[in-house]
């Protein structure tokens, strides 16, 4: 929401479409806003001009140079108006205008709105149009460099890349990104989107990833980012969250080694947690382990969840006697 | 506490009557979405307990009525997010373009609600078959007839619609969770869409959809224990959108009544969360911020007071976390639903 259209349009000494010759034509309609309007906008003069020469357009349907023109105007206006862009779109087809040349006009004004929902749309018809997606790694890697977690940018990334194949050279574009802000969770999320798309998480990639991802840990410890990318590894392990020895021993020495992450000792609970449900190793045990540590969390370490924790701590308490009842029973048999 | 730590109802709902009356002309931006901020200031002044003192109700119910459009033909039937095509000439009519805006139909028909409308002038089946045209065959939805981006914010604008007409003929149920599940992240929070990061507010669209769809139960015991514990983890004083960002007053909203939806809510610190929301206040003009020291805008004033609201208190009304109206209004909404259901 900036003002700066309105600068730019007073900067030039605009001339009203009221008092353009070439526009005296065109019938101009004012908006109706009823009787009794509310959060009525003040416009400017300018903007109640052209927004009164759109409607007069787009009673008559016009498409013409003067026409794009006007969108344009609207659009640097109020850059969030999706009809003006629709109607501009159409008449971009309707006079078969040169879709590169859109694309440069879309790309300066997606600069300057980077997080405007219609100006992204209206580069992805562009793209779809032109049915040529080489410009945009190199775009929205523009966009991303003054906000790296710019939402908008990363989806239209990813539409570009599933669409037109472009996975070559992405993880080292998002490693590139984590050794700038290691915390970057959208390169995190990026990293993940790229190996499910391409190779997959196969044992090879999976302990690749299970390196990559503990050794940027061993950097920031305290990294919620880093931490819920390990999970999202071991979800492609077989064998669930506790089993993979490589994790267990790193998050045992970090834990002996003094380390009170909040995540390592959540990671901690929920590994505690999977082999009371499997019944793995010692149950009574693993329990008390698992409620120690939801009391360290909920006392020290994550008091803000201090409820959550206390809570944890009480249903591993029954679950581990439900288990013991199963195991009573299996004996009884 | 602080002084500046305290709700200033009174301030706020100065704030709002301003929002509602004229905005300066550097709101542009938000021409074509009137409504939506209309919904913000007048479910805002719900929320503050205020709702008697707002003059000429009637008149506010009547232009939101003018932004409904029917067009069977074209299948555009809703409402217009604002007047900004309207003209003598095309009123009550359809014109080329003149579509509804899913948001609009959202905001329009809670906004009625709060206003105590019965929705008798709402079309619900050209409502209701418009609806159908929104949805893409992978079951998200767009925002209007053509040129619109499709995301999570859409179905839950669809399902709302569809639970305050009591009529779900325009959305493909089935679509829609998959859609909604599809875009659950490695992370466990939901994104915008299939593969993109996990992010509060989608994850409130996607958690409050499934509620009103009846389809919570899609969700696995380990998916929804791991959701809460994504949406618990947002929370730092205030709560942020994603891992790694800053809070921001809005979040208290999307990911509190997501945790409020799951039945968790009281897992939150309150007065880290409230001391967050006021501290976003402004003690002068009125109005909440997304964060400190920065200007007041209509959405996370709206979004800061029910925020706080999920955590019942004394001075405002207690919210509905699915519609995202005061419960006052959702009580109303019920009544009408066992009227019509009456009549059938």
């Amino acid at each position: 929401m900036s003002d700066s259209s309105d600068e730019e349009i007073s900067q030039q000494k605009w001339v009203l479409y009221k008092d353009r010759p070439d526009w005296k034509d065109v019938e101009p309609i004012p908006q109706d806003d009823g009787e009794e309007p509310v959060v009525t906008i003040a416009y400017s003069k300018e903007f109640t001009d052209v927004y009164d020469y759109f409607r007069g357009i787009l009673k008559t349907q016009e498409k013409s140079e003067r026409a794009l023109q006007l969108t344009k105007d609207a659009a640097n206006l109020n850059p969030a108006n999706y009809t003006v862009w629709q109607y501009r779109r159409d008449i971009i087809k309707a006079l078969k205008k040169d879709l590169r040349e859109e694309l440069e006009y879309i790309r300066q004004t997606i600069r300057k709105h980077s997080k405007n929902y219609q100006v992204w749309h209206h580069r992805k018809v562009l793209v779809e149009w032109l049915n040529d997606g080489s410009e945009e790694l190199e775009f929205t890697k523009s966009i991303l460099e003054t906000d790296d977690k710019n939402y908008h940018a990363w989806q239209h990334r990813q539409w570009a890349m599933k669409t037109f194949n472009l996975y070559e050279g992405e993880l080292e574009y998002v490693d590139s990104l984590l050794q700038t802000d290691i915390r970057n969770n959208s390169a995190w999320n990026q990293r993940y989107f790229v190996v499910n798309n391409t190779t997959g998480f196969n044992d090879a990639v999976l302990s690749r990833e299970i390196d990559y991802t503990l050794s940027k840990i061993n950097i920031v410890k305290e990294n919620e980012s880093a931490w819920n990318y390990l999970r999202g590894l071991l979800l492609h392990d077989k064998e669930g969250l506790s089993k993979n020895q490589k994790v267990v021993k790193f998050c045992e020495d970090l834990y002996n080694s003094g380390n009170r992450s909040a995540f390592l000792l959540a990671l901690l609970v929920d590994m505690c947690d999977e082999e009371i449900s499997q019944g793995s190793g010692d149950v009574l045990l693993v329990r008390q382990k698992g409620i120690a540590l939801c009391k360290e969390l909920a006392s020290n370490y994550d008091t803000i969840r201090c409820k959550y924790w206390e809570y944890m701590a009480s249903t591993l308490e029954k679950k581990g006697t439900e288990t013991d009842d199963t195991c009573t029973s299996s004996t009884g048999n | 506490m602080p002084v500046n730590l305290i709700l200033k109802p009174k301030l706020h709902k100065k704030y709002l009557y301003r929002c509602l009356q004229c905005i300066p002309s550097h709101f542009a931006s938000y021409d074509t979405t009137r409504l939506v901020l209309a919904f913000f200031a007048i479910s805002g002044l719900d929320l503050l307990k205020d709702l008697d003192s707002l003059k000429k109700q009637q008149k506010i119910i009547d232009w939101i009525y003018s932004l409904q459009v029917v067009d069977n033909k074209e299948l555009v039937s809703g409402f217009q997010g604002s007047t900004t095509l309207n003209t003598i000439e095309n009123r009550n009519r359809s014109a080329p373009y003149k579509w509804c805006h899913i948001a609009g139909t959202y905001t329009a028909l809670c906004t009625l609600l709060i206003l105590g409308d019965d929705l008798n002038r709402v079309n619900k089946e050209a409502i209701a078959s418009s609806l159908k045209v929104l949805q893409l065959p992978n079951g998200v939805f767009c925002a209007s007839k053509d040129g619109s981006e499709s995301d999570m914010r859409f179905i839950y604008c669809a399902a709302c619609i569809s639970y305050i007409i009591d009529d779900w003929s325009g959305v493909d149920i089935e679509k829609a969770t998959d859609y909604i599940l599809k875009s659950l992240t490695y992370e466990f929070g939901f994104a915008q869409a299939p593969q993109l990061e996990a992010h509060g507010g989608s994850t409130y669209c996607a958690i409050a959809s499934l509620a009103l769809m009846g389809k919570l139960s899609a969700l696995s015991e380990i998916q929804r224990k791991n959701i809460i514990r994504w949406l618990l983890n947002r929370q730092k004083d205030g709560f942020q959108g994603r891992p790694n960002k800053p809070v921001d007053t809005c979040y208290s909203f999307w990911v509190g009544a997501a945790l409020k939806i799951l039945d968790v809510f009281d897992f939150v610190d309150f007065d880290q969360n409230k001391t967050y929301v006021l501290s976003t206040q402004d003690n002068l003009y009125g109005g909440l911020s997304k964060w400190v020291d920065t200007t007041s805008d209509p959405l996370h004033t709206y979004m800061g007071l029910s925020g706080l609201s999920l955590m019942k208190y004394d001075e405002l009304e207690e919210v509905n976390p699915l519609l995202n109206i005061s419960q006052r209004a959702y009580a109303h909404l019920k009544s009408l639903h066992m009227k019509w259901r009456l009549r059938l």
